[in-house]
């Protein structure tokens, strides 16, 4: 019986010597209390120059966990950028920019506007920077910006029935550069107008299928928006065909069904130019079913992009978008750019 | 391919020999099974649920025949099988027909003094080392609920507070005639987890369980029992530099003793745990280090009473467990609401998730959980506040009283459970939470006391938990639930029972949800409102055809009741049909 005593009197010492803590977690009174900042908004580098690949952090602390959301904006071309999180710190390690925004215009040499805010809280923190270069978008794995006229080698087709067929390059209002690809016009009794076929090589390029990624620029207006308008973006990885094996067709020949070809469909409904980002897994194969085409997506065997515009038909013939018959189709494009672990925003 | 090769000609092999499925033919090799039929048709209460794009009913289920295979190439090797053949109804021409592998295992004895098993392992500890608790809201005895409770434990292998893992045992016993009588050792090594790959170039690592225990009859009276336990990354197993290791020892006294008309035992129990992540092989030749070291302890002296007629039973206790007391294999939980429901998922117009209830909580095997965690995992402080990893739930100390108690004829059964704990140190606040545990149930058997061959009962049940904290207004606390449950059965003609239970659930006050990261330190406290309340109603019938075979249809009415304006109210129906049978 004292044997027990003494153990159990041992015992009762350890647990009462166990736990030194107050108490576990971050303090309740803090999280559910009046937000205080601690330390204020600093920026790492208020004069950057990003197309020598300099960066901007931010740091600040403040009391409790809270949602922040960083704001930059452009005051010359109202670019925009938002960064945000869920934290008690903002570590100017982690939370960094690169000069892209977060959808286009892209920024220029100008002054920003930089903004602080804190959900549900009224304290606002406000800085600017000047930005002394700006980004260059011109480094992916592969890009086509169109300034140099049509890539060589591409061939170009559409359908010579339609009205105001606009497949062509043009200069008047670029995403980034001087040129652009113009692709619209009318044809009202048939899905496709056109396409634009691009010969490829990423021979040397060594990376998976889910670290590729495909951005484009795709420009169209509501100003009498075809509702019905899309682009289908095809990547054919077949490697037995030439690219153009039969030269009567000015169509490429590596997308048809019997090949290796992957597709991801955009559908065009805004004003203006955005840039649209896929990874390259989310496209998918053009005939999943075909037990002959192993579709194992290998960005080296990458030979050829198609981008097709098309759109839903509205003649007495085809009326599937009565409410499309007469408008015109426009999803003009600009800089392909294929990048390396994320999307261009993100490089 | 190959595999499903091998096993349908394993089936055809099996199905056009000359063997009965559930007799021995042959003294090497043996069957027996499982085998259930289910079918369910939810429906939607459309008076109490805005919700047009849901469909108004839903039916599904399926047939499955589970065929256990038992060889014995020689005396002392049993290989044992079990197949599973599931059909999905609706399924044609192999759609939708699952044919898989369920367990493997090998065991037998060498040199008649070492036993071992290899494959799919059913082991348990302590209460705190390696012991799988059962889930919440199934302590009720309810003939209209069980039959799920059956599909939920054996779908989740939950057998006896086991865990099912894979790997290799091993136990062997030494008797000795002076000094102590007997001394038994088991010993495993099992993983729990596979190596996964993550990205193209990331793979995480294995997950090794191993353990030993060692008992000691010392004498008639006491025994000495030992264990030891360790979660642990072998890093070399997958591409991350970072592995977990969770090691806990534990030891117990217990002793026992027998009067004319009593067995008393008293058990004390003590352990220490550690758990930390190993940085190793880090670059720039780093030298290996630890994050995230936690190191706790528990102590339970348990005290029990019981007559040698069965006639009363009656423990009470005290239970330590520090707030850094980990053990992956005591504290890892079979609910886990990391899960979505499975009928009904989305509700309303506006598709919103819905809330599960306690129906889905007690119907749905997917609900549940067979991976051990190597942190904590969340729990609803709903259905479970006081003790939601079971007796090891870490940050509490307290009393517990534990009665039961029945005349001789057991008539009369009843049932008394209460538990006192405050917790060691506070979460997100000095002030300390309380809680209290009361659960008591009484069956009367009409039958014994009026003398009626045929089976009438009547269950009633009660559960409430309370929890509360004092303090600041900001971090105070005051949480109130309680599960009442009534069922009754009667038997009607032989081996036909007409079934009915009522169960309600209640919850109001407020809480704080713990947020923890991949290390398992607490982040964030949530403040939630909770106001609910729950019902099931259900009528049926059940046939027993047999102990262990029976066919169970039961309409069941349920839904849920919430004052918050968070969350939409919802009522639904179910007719469900399960005929089970054991081979």
């Amino acid at each position: 019986m004292k044997i027990k005593l003494i153990i159990s009197l041992c015992l009762l010492f350890l647990i009462h010597s166990c736990t030194k803590k107050e108490f576990e977690g971050p303090s309740i009174e803090i999280l559910y209390g009046d937000f205080e900042l601690i330390e204020p908004l600093i920026i790492t580098n208020k004069n950057p120059s990003f197309s020598n690949n300099e960066k901007v952090g931010f740091h600040c602390v403040f009391n409790k966990p809270t949602q922040w959301k960083i704001s930059i904006i452009g005051l010359t071309t109202s670019a925009k950028r938002e960064i945000s999180g869920f934290s008690n710190l903002i570590d100017s390690n982690l939370i960094i920019w690169n000069g892209g925004p977060s959808q286009v215009p892209f920024f220029s040499e100008e002054f920003c506007a930089i903004e602080l805010t804190f959900e549900n809280e009224i304290d606002t923190l406000r800085d600017t920077i000047s930005i002394i270069s700006s980004k260059t978008y011109d480094n992916g794995v592969w890009v086509e910006n169109f300034d140099d006229g049509l890539p060589e080698n591409s061939l170009v087709y559409y359908n010579n029935d339609g009205g105001g067929m606009t497949f062509y390059i043009e200069n008047d209002e670029p995403l980034l550069g001087d040129s652009y690809f113009k692709m619209g016009g009318r044809v009202n009794w048939d899905w496709s107008l056109g396409n634009l076929d691009i010969p490829m090589e990423m021979n040397n390029v060594s990376l998976s299928s889910e670290n590729l990624y495909i951005n484009l620029g795709i420009l169209s207006d509501l100003q009498d928006l075809h509702t019905g308008q899309f682009i289908n973006i095809l990547i054919s990885e077949e490697t037995n065909t030439p690219f153009n094996d039969n030269p009567n067709n000015n169509s490429s020949d590596l997308f048809e069904s019997t090949m290796e070809v992957y597709k991801m469909k955009v559908p065009v409904d805004w004003d203006g130019w955005q840039i649209k980002s896929f990874r390259y897994t989310d496209f998918e194969p053009i005939t999943p079913n075909d037990p002959d085409i192993n579709f194992n997506m290998n960005p080296s065997d990458i030979r050829a992009i198609r981008i097709s515009c098309q759109a839903c038909p509205s003649s007495d013939g085809n009326p599937i978008c009565p409410e499309n018959f007469g408008k015109d189709v426009r999803t003009d494009i600009d800089h392909i750019m294929f990048t390396t672990n994320s999307n261009i925003f993100e490089q | 391919m190959k595999r499903n090769l091998l096993l349908l000609k394993t089936i055809f092999g099996i199905l056009f020999s000359d063997f009965s499925l559930y007799s021995q033919t042959n003294e090497n090799i043996w069957f027996d099974g499982f085998s259930r039929t289910y079918f369910a048709r939810d429906a939607i209460n459309i008076n109490a649920i805005d919700d047009t794009i849901s469909a108004r009913n839903i039916s599904n289920g399926y047939s499955l025949l589970d065929l256990n295979t038992h060889v014995n190439p020689i005396k002392d090797i049993e290989i044992f099988t079990q197949l599973r053949l599931k059909n999905s109804f609706g399924s044609f021409f192999g759609s939708g027909t699952e044919v898989s592998v369920r367990q493997l295992r090998a065991k037998g004895i060498i040199n008649n003094k070492i036993r071992f098993s290899v494959g799919d392992l059913f082991l348990k500890q302590s209460k705190f080392t390696l012991y799988n608790y059962d889930e919440e809201l199934v302590s009720y005895e309810n003939d209209l609920i069980n039959p799920y409770k059956d599909i939920i434990h054996y779908e989740n292998f939950y057998n006896e507070n086991r865990w099912r893992l894979q790997g290799l045992q091993a136990d062997f016993s030494y008797e000795f005639d002076r000094y102590i009588r007997g001394l038994d050792f088991d010993f495993f090594v099992t993983r729990p987890r596979g190596s996964r790959q993550i990205n193209e170039t990331t793979y995480s690592s294995d997950i090794l369980l191993s353990g030993g225990s060692i008992i000691s009859q010392i004498n008639k009276q006491l025994i000495l029992s030992g264990n030891y336990i360790n979660l642990f990354e072998p890093g070399a197993s997958g591409t991350k530099n970072i592995s977990i290791r969770n090691p806990v020892h534990d030891i117990s006294l217990l002793y026992s003793f027998d009067k004319e008309k009593y067995h008393i035992q008293q058990k004390l129990q003590t352990g220490i745990s550690k758990r930390f992540w190993l940085h190793s092989e880090l670059e720039n030749e780093v030298s290996d280090s630890t994050s995230s070291r936690t190191q706790g302890m528990y102590f339970e002296l348990d005290n029990k009473y019981s007559k040698k007629d069965s006639t009363l039973s009656l423990s009470l206790g005290y239970r330590y467990v520090d707030p850094n007391f980990r053990s992956a294999g005591a504290q890892t939980r079979r609910l886990d609401y990391n899960n979505i429901n499975s009928i009904y998922p989305t509700y309303t117009n506006m598709s919103l998730i819905r809330p599960p209830s306690i129906f889905d909580l007690l119907s749905d095997y997917k609900w549940y959980n067979q991976d051990l965690s190597s942190i904590l995992m969340t729990f609803n402080p709903t259905y479970s506040n006081v003790l939601p990893y079971g007796d090891a739930t870490p940050n509490r100390s307290g009393i517990y009283i534990n009665a039961r108690t029945n005349n001789i004829n057991k008539q009369f059964i009843a049932k008394i459970n209460a538990g006192f704990f405050k917790e060691v140190i506070g979460q997100g606040t000095v002030n300390k939470r309380n809680f209290s545990l009361f659960k008591g149930s009484l069956k009367v058997n009409f039958d014994r006391l009026l003398n009626w061959k045929k089976e009438l009962n009547l269950y009633v049940s009660s559960k409430s938990e309370i929890s509360r904290r004092k303090g600041e207004d900001i971090s105070s606390i005051n949480l109130f639930s309680n599960h009442i449950n009534v069922s009754a059965n009667a038997e009607i003609a032989k081996k036909f029972f007409i079934q009915s239970s009522y169960q309600l659930f209640n919850s109001n006050g407020n809480e704080f949800l713990t947020q923890r990261d991949n290390y398992g330190n607490i982040t964030y406290f949530t403040k939630t409102q909770i106001d609910q309340k729950e019902h099931v109603l259900s009528m049926g019938m059940l046939y027993k055809f047999r102990k262990k075979v029976y066919a169970n249809l039961n309409y069941n009415w349920w839904g849920m009741k919430f004052s918050e304006v968070d969350y939409e109210n919802y009522k639904y129906n179910r007719l469900v049909l399960i005929l089970s049978v054991e081979l």
